[in-house]
């Protein structure tokens, strides 16, 4: 079967009946067979998978007008969503064999327009990482080059795609976990505007960071999907009211942009030379084509890290209390006391990077240390946000590396926690912020392995910046 | 030696609330259902599960800072209290720790027959934990979730009580007021209402506070009393023989009547690790909607009392039974809106409805006797129609039995309206006082107070049906005649 890389081309084969639901599900699902060295995979679910995909060609045959706007739409999830009945586990062992009893609000949407979920993907645990190695079900590879990271946390859902075993995925981005995977696998990427996609059924890592996005190969797909999931949610009360524009319909650009990009970005110390010289290039071509690019000085980059590190860690760490062994997931059956019960469970519970990051976020809320951390970080946060909206009052959008170096080697920085931490930088100001970003395929290392250009734009700008995305992926990426 | 120390309590009451969901989730929260039935995944804390706040909780909180004139906080945040606790599922507690929805304010307290106004540091939103129930089992401890998530309020005081009998006082007036404004049941023995006491001891003459003791599980009024007592002289004790006190939860036992059992000491205090929760935003509150419960709020129990002592002219004991609650308040001000005699409204509901309805275990929205009735009942007796005791208690019970019935006609039907025609008044006494010539004697040589025992005779004559003015008239004429 032919390579599908759109919904479009997806939806135009099951109008011409050269395509059931049936074959591409089973396609997809021997995909998913032969790419199981990648270990993108934690449960596939085949058989329901192929059941829907029976009643959604029976639904159609009997009235193609009546299926859903994501008919043809096949989709892993990141192993940190609810699916009722399902199980969901954050690629922990704390959650060793739970179930949850409810979905996800964006997942539900999804399905309510007839989308085909066919199986849970691998991640870093809790969505703590960026190389997808922090798993219970071990590491991931990059399909591109198998001794690749290929990204995280949202590493699963990225290979995922990239490997053709589904059209779609549903990550999570804290600090960059759908958009560094995405450009780590060569895939468009978005997160949204905080608030926009609820996060009820998203189990949480940092509450006022976590967003719901997106991973496909085009910015069409991951528009469409962004626009089913989003929009308010009774159940989430940090879920925005605004109504929701339909991205996938107004892609068209044909104005002049007002870009901005900072020198502390493309001229920090550790970014990687050809990364340097494919964005500058990009700038160049764009000024080429008369839209304003503009050098800006941000002075606080290097905050963002230490800053971002204090708050999501802090967050965590009570997000994570009720992993105790007392209600659902992994208990040690050796503990006799309810201390021993929280002592053996969550030791052997969680991972040593989720440990590290609970430690540094009980350690920054701690008497005595509050006000040094924490109060000084969320000022930073504060800070970093005003100015950083301050800049898109006279920019539409903000252009930025997404990784400062291509995908290393599995292992490589496994033993460096900081090095790790700072390869976030051109992230996580995103989730700072809480503005809307892209990851978009620009172009390629002399060795092979992708490079990705990150836009960011204004709260709520979606559809702005799907628009231009899809000029940039139309016009400048290779 | 006791005179020598000033005791300086504060309080910290919870009051759980009335609302119909609990504070953060849809889950129902009525008491004594079967444990664990009233949970979802959102109380029992399942991974990916938000809060959500209660419309309810908040209207409750703003109502209460009114009533005891707090500031109302507008821009009001949500904390997390995190601790490890089998009852606790989430591993934290929703609270509010830094910007709390009601500061300052206060409550009029009345002892020995003295006024004294307590402060009122703040009152916050929280929500409460599940119950830990450790003496079902041997080997294993319980846990409930039903209450897991209920919404509370807690109240703190500032250390402004100095005896256990204004503590008392103080928890009774915050009781009442929480019932006024129908926001929580506050029921001490069911746990809707429950106080832990800050208790320390200093010199009188002193000003720098002593070092406090914490008492928690305090389940009633008078336990609340107990304790407060025991702790200060358990303190007082320690400093006579020359002891420190040390910081420290304690636990008071009511069987034993003792504080003695040490929950935690200080250097056991948990750190609490408060911040902001970031799952909700800041509940903000506009003017508009603080003036619009300002406006709706019920009149209070002070200017209750005030109208009731000031303008009705009723006594301070009576006042006090009628701003018991608010709705016997209502129901005395509808009846006095339809009678001249407030006395004879307030006499009523006190002594005849109240004890209707308690013999008959209900309360007054079950009472359905028209104010009309009750009105024309107070007439029936002012007017001499029927003795006021006849009517008490021989018209009464008929009445609400029949309350479409005018009390009158009840009264005629029963043949029980006084007679004060002198004609008939006149053969009655005649025939008593024929009948007791030696005691006719006895009374004109001055045993005045016979003339009790002649009213008596002429009632029984009468059948009750004597008016009792015009009889003593007519008896006192014959007699001194």
């Amino acid at each position: 079967m032919k390579k599908f890389q759109s919904l479009t081309e997806i939806q135009s084969a099951l109008a011409n009946r050269q395509l059931s639901m049936v074959d591409l599900v089973q396609y997809y699902l021997s995909n998913i067979e032969t790419t199981k060295h990648l270990n993108a995979y934690v449960e596939i679910y085949e058989a329901a998978a192929l059941d829907h995909a029976k009643q959604l060609d029976a639904k159609y045959k009997d009235n193609p007008e009546t299926v859903g706007r994501l008919f043809g739409m096949v989709i892993s999830i990141k192993d940190v969503l609810c699916y009722k009945g399902h199980q969901v586990t954050a690629a922990s062992k704390i959650l060793e064999g739970f179930t949850s009893l409810f979905t996800a609000t964006a997942i539900q949407r999804l399905l309510d327009e007839d989308a085909i979920i066919i199986g849970r993907v691998n991640c870093d645990q809790f969505a703590m990482g960026s190389t997808n190695e922090n798993s219970v079900y071990g590491p991931v590879l990059n399909p591109i080059d198998n001794t690749k990271v290929p990204g995280g946390s949202s590493g699963g859902s990225a290979v995922s795609v990239k490997s053709d075993t589904c059209l779609a995925s549903i990550g999570t981005d804290t600090g960059g976990s759908v958009r560094q995977p995405a450009a780590f696998c060569d895939l468009v990427g978005i997160k949204p505007t905080y608030g926009r996609v609820s996060r009820y059924g998203l189990l949480a890592y940092a509450s006022s960071f976590d967003q719901i996005g997106v991973l496909s190969h085009t910015v069409r797909d991951a528009a469409l999907i962004l626009e089913v999931m989003a929009g308010e949610d009774e159940m989430d009360s940090t879920s925005s009211q605004k109504p929701v524009e339909s991205y996938s319909t107004s892609l068209q650009f044909e104005r002049k942009a007002k870009i901005a990009y900072f020198d502390t970005a493309l001229e920090h110390e550790g970014i990687h030379p050809e990364i340097k010289s494919t964005l500058s290039t990009l700038i160049q071509q764009l000024e080429g084509n008369e839209h304003e690019v503009q050098k800006v000085s941000f002075e606080y980059l290097d905050y963002i890290i230490p800053a971002y590190y204090v708050l999501t860690t802090a967050e965590a760490s009570s997000n994570l209390s009720r992993y105790d062994g007392v209600r659902f997931g992994y208990r040690n059956k050796a503990a006799k006391t309810l201390e021993e019960v929280y002592r053996y469970s969550r030791t052997e519970g969680f991972s040593p990077e989720v440990k590290r990051r609970i430690m540094l976020g009980t350690f920054v809320l701690s008497s005595g240390y509050y006000d040094a951390y924490y109060t000084k970080a969320q000022k930073a946060r504060q800070l970093i946000q005003q100015k950083t909206l301050e800049i898109l009052q006279d920019f539409d959008y903000i252009l930025m590396p997404i990784s400062p170096t291509p995908p290393w080697n599995l292992g490589e920085n496994a033993d460096d926690p900081v090095a790790m931490y700072l390869s976030d930088i051109f992230t996580v100001q995103a989730n700072m912020v809480g503005i809307p970003a892209v990851s978009l395929p620009l172009g390629y290392h002399s060795n092979g392995l992708p490079i990705g250009v990150q836009f960011m734009a204004n709260r709520f700008e979606e559809a702005s910046l799907f628009a231009f995305s899809e000029y940039i992926f139309n016009n400048y990426c290779s | 030696m006791h005179d020598k120390y000033e005791i300086v309590i504060g309080l910290e009451i919870h009051v759980q609330l009335k609302t119909k969901s609990k504070a953060f989730c849809g889950d129902d929260t009525s008491f004594g259902s079967e444990p664990n039935t009233q949970v979802s995944v959102i109380s029992l804390g399942h991974p990916g599960t938000l809060p959500v706040p209660n419309k309810q909780h908040i209207e409750s909180a703003v109502k209460l800072g009114l009533a005891l004139g707090c500031t109302i906080n507008k821009e009001n945040r949500f904390d997390r209290k995190n601790y490890f606790y089998a009852d606790l599922p989430k591993g934290y507690q929703i609270t509010q720790d830094e910007q709390p929805i009601c500061l300052g304010g206060g409550i009029v307290i009345k002892v020995e027959n003295k006024e004294k106004y307590i402060k009122l540091t703040r009152i916050h939103m929280e929500e409460d934990a599940g119950k830990s129930i450790h003496d079902v089992s041997p080997k294993y401890s319980m846990i409930d979730l039903n209450r897991a998530g209920v919404p509370l309020l807690e109240i703190v005081s500032d250390p402004d009580l100095r005896s256990a009998d204004e503590a008392y006082a103080y928890i009774g007036e915050i009781r009442r007021m929480v019932r006024w404004l129908d926001i929580s049941d506050g029921n001490m023995e069911e746990g809707s209402l429950r106080c832990d006491c800050n208790i320390s001891v200093r010199l009188k003459g002193t000003t720098k506070l002593g070092t406090r003791c914490e008492i928690k599980n305090v389940n009633s009024l008078r336990n609340a009393k107990r304790a407060i007592e025991y702790e200060a002289n358990r303190q007082i004790t320690i400093l006579e023989a020359g002891g420190e006190i040390e910081q420290q939860t304690r636990s008071y036992d009511a069987d034993k009547d003792n504080t003695d059992t040490i929950l935690r000491d200080k250097e056991d205090a948990h750190d609490y690790r408060y911040f902001p929760e970031p799952d909700m935003p800041p509940v903000v509150l506009t003017e508009t909607y603080i003036e619009t419960l300002q406006k709706n709020l019920p009149k209070l129990p002070a200017a209750f009392f005030e109208l009731l002592t000031l303008e009705h002219q009723l006594s301070e004991y009576d006042a006090k039974i009628l701003t018991d609650d608010l709705e016997t308040a209502n129901f005395y001000l509808t009846l006095s809106k339809q009678t001249q005699n407030k006395k004879a409204a307030a006499n009523l509901i006190i002594n005849r409805i109240k004890s209707y309805l308690n013999e008959n275990s209900l309360t007054l929205k079950d009472f359905n006797l028209g104010f009309d009735k009750m009105a024309a009942f107070i007439k029936m007796i002012d007017t001499g129609q029927v003795s006021s005791a006849i009517a008490y208690q021989r018209i009464f019970p008929v009445l609400v039995e029949n309350p479409s019935k005018a009390p009158v006609q009840i009264a005629e039907e029963l043949g029980l309206i006084q007679n004060a025609d002198v004609d008939f008044l006149s053969q009655i006494v005649d025939e008593v006082l024929a009948s007791y010539p030696d005691k006719v004697t006895i009374y004109k040589k001055g045993k005045k107070g016979l003339i009790g025992f002649f009213m008596g005779e002429v009632m029984k004559k009468s059948k009750g049906k004597a008016e009792p003015k015009s009889t003593n008239k007519l008896l006192r004429e014959k007699l001194d005649a």
